[in-house]
């Protein structure tokens, strides 16, 4: 298994200078199975360049087959879409999986994103590639072909999100983005996604001194992140979900930080080549 | 008067080492005139840098602030720094929103609808700031501030406008955007390709052209879409972008003393930015026009053109 983070900002994406060693893409991470099988979490402005590479393979003479777990549709997580190169391809096949939100069924809010006020593509109907979009539901196990993916509920404000739980070759990967938990601590809901996983990818948009002012925004600070890792008792912990007011330095020092608080192996997400899991 | 640039690019907000010079960031431009008279054109990501400057200059005190956005249409890249605009969640701020009305929505359920709960936390009716919406209408001028604003209809998907503006004696116009007036005429339907201009297109777009023209003649600086080289725009005439050679050509004979380039496609690196700047730098000096290339974060001086060989 294998793993590659192509959007780690939260919120917005950050161009300039300042951003450039952990990225300024918003939230995209890729997983590749050792059979070259691919699962997508959420569709960021990092999917641009996704799909440009994808458009070298089997994606670029329609043939490509693409399941994309979304975690939520608010605008950082979504705002790739329409510019995903794959789908303006015949025979491409990509299918989003993702939670209905307050009662907005998934595929009326993306067709809403594209709408002719917002978008020249005036419809998920003009896009070339076959789209399928199902509605999931947390607490279950999707159905994603070669992976084990199980989804459950977290709280992000005033509404919930989908955290992952993705297994394949004998490895698994926590996905637990956009959360912030009660005062109790972590939920019995993340503490089972993370269980044992040899990565836990985690929201810490905040560190703990920013997070004082930011309570009730639906974001982690890194305490959380740590809380749920050693509780957890993960492999190693990436924190995810930067802010976009946090310059490269600034990620330095959070991280610096969070290693003297924990023996759980853990970095900054960083957009960069894949690794192994 | 004087613009900054605080987003450049077109379609999606470009991160990374091959955008750091010229910028990554959406449409959005500030104008300000010389008594402190403020407009920003477009609310792209740009919007995010320039709102945490203005909530910087009001100190984070809530006395009452005005702001006044202009926008040229509300795809995805002209209005997504909206809900980051800080000065909207310091109460007593009030911000006025002119835009075309594209559709039977009400520019009040069009503009909201990016923040409503399943794409943004703060739905645009919860933040602290009072918001005023004005409809535009091409060829009717308004006054804001000290500004003389004169919309003009631009050959766009879905409908956009152009905008001239005139203070402190001088002359500003932002056509983005829009393509050319020649080939098709872009309505309201998805384009998969190119469309046959029917005559009655072509009448429509003649018409737009000669708009156009009359609000640009004799204006210090234009700033225009300019998203695709030619090459580029062969590929793609349907998507609503012109080329620095269709800007020219419009431009050339007008009286105008600038032309800026705005808009940049998200594909074009630092590197072509500058080999784009070079080619049209020089075919701008031998049609007696001065060529800028938008960068993020430069500001310019309206109505004095410093470049030798250009007086103001």
């Amino acid at each position: 298994m294998k793993l590659r983070f192509w959007g780690v900002r939260g919120s917005f994406a950050t161009p300039g200078p300042h951003y450039l060693r952990y990225g300024g893409n918003t939230p995209a991470v890729e997983i590749v199975s050792d059979a070259g099988r691919r699962v997508l979490i959420d569709l960021g402005t990092g999917i641009t360049e996704l799909g440009k590479q994808l458009m070298a393979g089997e994606f670029g003479e329609g043939r490509g087959t693409l399941p994309v777990l979304l975690t939520h549709t608010h605008l950082d997580h979504i705002q790739g879409l329409p510019f995903f190169t794959p789908l303006f391809i015949r025979g491409n096949s990509i299918r989003i999986l993702g939670p209905e939100l307050l009662g907005e069924p998934l595929d009326q809010v993306l067709q809403n994103q594209l709408n002719g006020h917002y978008s020249p593509l005036y419809g998920l109907e003009n896009l070339a590639a076959g789209v399928a979009i199902d509605t999931v539901q947390p607490g279950s196990s999707l159905p994603v072909e070669g992976f084990e993916v199980t989804a459950a509920e977290l709280p992000h404000g005033g509404m919930t999100v989908l955290g992952l739980r993705i297994s394949v070759d004998g490895k698994t990967v926590a996905f637990l983005s956009d959360v912030e938990y009660p005062i109790a601590g972590p939920t019995p809901a993340a503490l089972a996604l993370a269980s044992g996983a040899d990565l836990l990818i985690h929201d810490a948009m905040f560190s703990d001194a920013e997070y004082a002012s930011r309570a009730g925004w639906g974001h982690s600070p890194v305490s959380s992140a740590i809380a749920v890792a050693e509780r957890a008792g993960v492999g190693r912990l990436a924190l995810f979900h930067h802010s976009p007011d946090s310059t490269d330095a600034e990620i330095d020092t959070i991280v610096a930080g969070a290693r003297r608080r924990t023996s759980i192996p853990l970095f900054a997400a960083a957009e960069g080549p894949a690794f192994p899991i | 008067m004087h613009v900054t640039f605080w987003g450049v690019r077109g379609s999606y907000p470009v991160p990374g080492p091959d955008t750091v010079r010229y910028g990554g960031h959406t449409s959005c431009v500030e104008v300000r005139g010389d008594e402190g008279g403020c407009l920003i054109l477009d609310a792209g990501t740009g919007l995010r840098g320039l709102g945490q400057k203005l909530a910087a200059e009001q100190g984070g005190q809530p006395f009452p602030s005005r702001h006044h956005l202009i926008l040229s249409h509300v795809h995805w890249d002209h209005i997504q720094g909206l809900p980051f605009f800080q000065p909207a969640y310091l109460p007593g701020t009030r911000i006025g929103i002119y835009a075309l009305r594209a559709a039977a929505e009400e520019l009040q359920q069009v503009i909201g609808g990016i923040t409503r709960h399943e794409y943004f936390p703060v739905p645009l009716e919860a933040v602290p700031a009072e918001f005023e919406f004005h409809e535009v209408t091409p060829g009717k001028g308004f006054v804001v501030d000290d500004f003389e604003i004169r919309p003009v209809a631009l050959n766009h998907p879905f409908g956009a406008v152009g905008y001239r503006i005139d203070g402190d004696g001088t002359s500003l116009a932002y056509v983005s955007d829009t393509a050319p007036f020649t080939g098709l005429l872009h309505k309201q339907h998805f384009l998969a390709g190119p469309e046959e201009a029917s005559d009655e297109d072509r009448r429509v777009l003649r018409a737009m052209r000669d708009d156009l023209v009359g609000v640009l003649r004799g204006c210090n600086t234009v700033i225009f879409d300019t998203q695709f080289l030619p090459e580029e725009f062969e590929k793609f005439p349907h998507w609503g972008h012109s080329t620095p050679d269709h800007a020219l050509d419009l431009v050339v004979g007008l009286g105008v003393r600038r032309l800026v380039l705005y808009h940049h496609a998200p594909s074009h690196t630092d590197r072509m930015m500058d080999a784009i700047e070079d080619t049209y730098r020089r075919k701008g000096n031998s049609a007696g026009i001065q060529v800028v290339v938008a960068r993020e974060r430069m500001t310019l001086q309206i109505g004095q053109v410093t470049d030798p060989g250009f007086g103001p």
